[in-house]
């Protein structure tokens, strides 16, 4: 793509689901982007990750969603199109869309790279703007956000190779650095999959010492591949008895309430240790006595997103270290499959649509 | 001064009379090379006697003499001990003994000893099976570890309740860098509360919030330090303070009437929420909450001898001093149920009273 594109010459067209009880059912359809402002950038999308997030959201899960929804917040591709207030980008440049695409800009939180928790926040799908404008995802042709929520992908880095980074890679990198996995520190990883794969692979990255959890036995041999330097096997009751008081830090990317004991997990953690919790998990937490948490004055926090500061970081240190994205790619006509296989938990670990309309 | 102490306690009989205290005998576990023996002049009454003697934390080994806000004289020390002698004014919190080898030890976190934790009262010492008995009582035997020298600029009834109240808000106030610069949250205002604005205030904080779910503690929450006062019973109290604080210490039993929610919402992210009560109830994690404010929920025992002597160093400095209202310890039965009514403003202490 050398020329640019007018708003007329771009289509915009992408996958969407139209019904929460068929939700593995995508149709093509037109739609419109959010009016374009002086700082928005159109990409035009040539690989887009499958989240988790996604089934979550086309399958009702986290509550019905605006219908006819497109999903996808894993966006990779070039721009097309800058607005006249654009510097940081030009037209061809390689660039990718992670899970917000709008914020208010002006908070202390937009102000502190902190803008993934801003409470005017804008979702990269099934969010409206405040103007109205309803936000599309990334099962689609383009996508068009304002150049904070854009982030140049580096050359080393392939476009489908980057995209799982922009949510997953991102939500696990955050947490990591912000409460300081690095050389010396021992850093737990509930959960290998999406998510999980990525949490090794940096926070090995970060210099720290790793240790993953998981329920499945079959996930070992990936474990010490993606670099962990031990694997332990959650079923078994006394699980934790080795680590009492030895993990800095737990990025937990599992639903915990479901077969993984919370206060075996938080026993593992050294003194003011925490377990820090990424997924967003359907159901509340089962109740703790307090006491629990007092044992060792650890802390059980959670994390959203991260910053794009730590987004543009985060893919520095993935091209320096060789952090791999583990991916199988599909035809983007073929989403219905793709998150069925998510559903299921039948990939390892990451599906890669590449854009065919 | 006489080295001969008396040993009786006032202990509770029956988790259904738990007002109805008897004085009876009691046997301190033997004497060790780092003991002291302590002549108490005071005990506080913390919120964690009514949880033992009523039975809220479980059934406690009957009869229970409960008390772990205790200040005295030393009367006797071992052979082996270094940092106090006899005449000394001392205190005595709700730790007695830990394993004092393991890492945690090692590293002043007695209060989390990885082998064994034994409180003050109604715990098992576990070498020789013996049960302790805390300070509604004449005396207490405890290693020097657990033993605290009390400056001479505190009076020994104002010292008394901070040695379980005073070091449970002090410690996760320091591990969690209250100071200049820093918003703290404290949210009820009780024994502990009324120690943790004073506290947070004297470590320098730039704001103070207090929060409570009625508005009748608001001038008391405003003269111990408080910059802000804040009522959580208001709709809508949570909207001013969004996403400013930097840790919230709560003192009270959030499961019912406190919003957690909104509460949650006035931390910024990277914000601590630690639970300091010990509610008899279970406390439902809000993990939602927790992740799409990128902030954490945990809890602190206690503290450390050694926050708890910088405790006291800053309280002397400072002139941090605790609401009390001195009783005779025979009167501790009033003193336990004004307590369940949550009718203290805001810490009873006991003056020992017990006959030879």
């Amino acid at each position: 793509m050398s020329s640019a594109s007018t708003q007329t010459d771009t289509q915009w067209k992408g996958y969407a689901v139209h019904d929460t009880e068929h939700w593995d059912q995508l149709k093509l359809i037109d739609f419109q982007p959010k009016k374009f402002g002086d700082y928005d950038i159109d990409v035009k999308i040539e690989y887009c990750g499958v989240c988790g997030s996604d089934v979550h959201t086309v399958t009702g899960g986290w509550g019905k969603p605006l219908l006819p929804v497109i999903p996808g917040h894993e966006i990779t591709g070039r721009v097309i199109r800058v607005g006249p207030k654009v510097t940081e980008f030009k037209v061809g440049d390689r660039a990718g869309v992670g899970a917000q695409v709008c914020s208010c800009f002006e908070c202390t939180l937009c102000k502190t790279d902190n803008e993934n928790y801003c409470p005017s926040s804008v979702d990269t799908y099934n969010a409206k703007y405040p103007n109205g404008d309803m936000a599309y995802g990334g099962y689609s042709t383009a996508i068009r956000a304002h150049e904070r929520f854009v982030f140049p992908i580096p050359q080393e880095l392939a476009l489908e190779q980057a995209s799982p980074m922009l949510c997953a890679g991102l939500t696990v990198y955050s947490p990591l650095v912000r409460n300081g996995a690095g050389p010396g520190k021992k850093v737990g990883v509930v959960g290998i999959g999406g998510l999980g794969h990525f949490a090794i692979q940096f926070a090995k990255a970060l210099g720290a010492e790793v240790v993953a959890f998981s329920h499945s036995p079959n996930k070992e041999k990936d474990a010490y591949e993606l670099g962990a330097d031990k694997f332990v096997l959650t079923n078994d009751k006394a699980f934790s008895k080795d680590y009492q008081g030895k993990l800095d830090i737990i990025i937990c990317t599992t639903d915990v309430s479901k077969g993984i004991p919370l206060g075996d997990l938080l026993s593992t953690l050294t003194i003011a240790g925490r377990l820090i919790m990424v997924a967003l998990p359907d159901d509340d937490l089962p109740a703790i006595k307090s006491m629990q948490m007092a044992k060792n004055a650890a802390l059980f926090g959670g994390s959203h997103i991260g910053s794009k500061k730590e987004a543009l970081a985060m893919l520095d240190l993935a091209v320096k270290k060789g952090v791999k994205s583990h991916i199988e790619i599909l035809s983007m006509k073929e989403a219905g499959k793709a998150l069925r296989n998510v559903k299921e938990n039948n990939i390892r670990y990451r599906h890669v649509l590449k854009m065919d309309i | 001064m006489s080295n001969e102490l008396t040993w009786k306690g006032y202990a509770v009989h029956d988790t259904a009379k738990w007002e109805d205290f008897k004085l009876i005998d009691i046997k301190p576990k033997p004497r060790g090379e780092y003991d002291v023996d302590i002549k108490i002049e005071y005990c506080g009454v913390c919120g964690s006697d009514v949880h033992t003697i009523t039975g809220g934390w479980g059934p406690p080994h009957l009869p229970v003499i409960v008390g772990h806000e205790i200040a005295g004289t030393a009367a006797w020390v071992g052979p082996k001990v270094t940092g106090i002698k006899v005449g000394d004014r001392v205190g005595v919190g709700a730790q007695i003994c830990s394993c004092l080898e393991c890492k945690m030890c090692k590293t002043n976190n007695e209060q989390y000893c990885q082998k064994h934790v034994t409180f003050t009262y109604n715990s098992v010492y576990p070498e020789s099976g013996t049960i302790t008995t805390g300070g509604y009582s004449s005396a207490i035997r405890s290693h020097e570890r657990f033993v605290f020298p009390i400056p001479d600029a505190l009076e020994l009834e104002h010292a008394a309740p901070m040695l379980c109240g005073g070091v449970t808000v002090y410690s996760p106030l320091v591990r969690n860098g209250a100071g200049p610069g820093k918003r703290v949250g404290v949210v009820g205002i009780g024994g502990l509360g009324h120690f943790a604005i004073q506290f947070a205030k004297g470590l320098g904080c730039e704001e103070v919030v207090a929060f409570s779910h009625s508005s009748r503690k608001k001038e008391d929450a405003i003269k111990l330090g408080a910059t802000q006062f804040v009522e959580t019973g208001k709709k809508g109290f949570e909207e001013a303070l969004h996403a400013s604080l930097d840790l919230i210490i709560c003192t009270a039993n959030v499961a019912p009437g406190i919003a957690m929610s909104e509460l949650l919402s006035t931390l910024a992210p990277g914000g601590k929420f630690v639970m300091v009560a010990i509610p008899e109830e279970q406390v439902p994690i809000p993990s939602r909450d927790l992740v799409v404010r990128g902030i954490s929920f945990g809890g602190s025992l206690l503290g450390s001898k050694k926050e708890a002597l910088e405790m006291l160093q800053l309280a002397a400095a400072k002139g941090i001093k605790p609401w009390i209202e001195i009783m005779p310890m025979k009167d501790c039965g009033k003193a336990v149920r004004a307590v369940k009514d949550g009718n203290v403003r805001y810490r009873h202490v006991l003056k020992q009273d017990i006959p030879r």
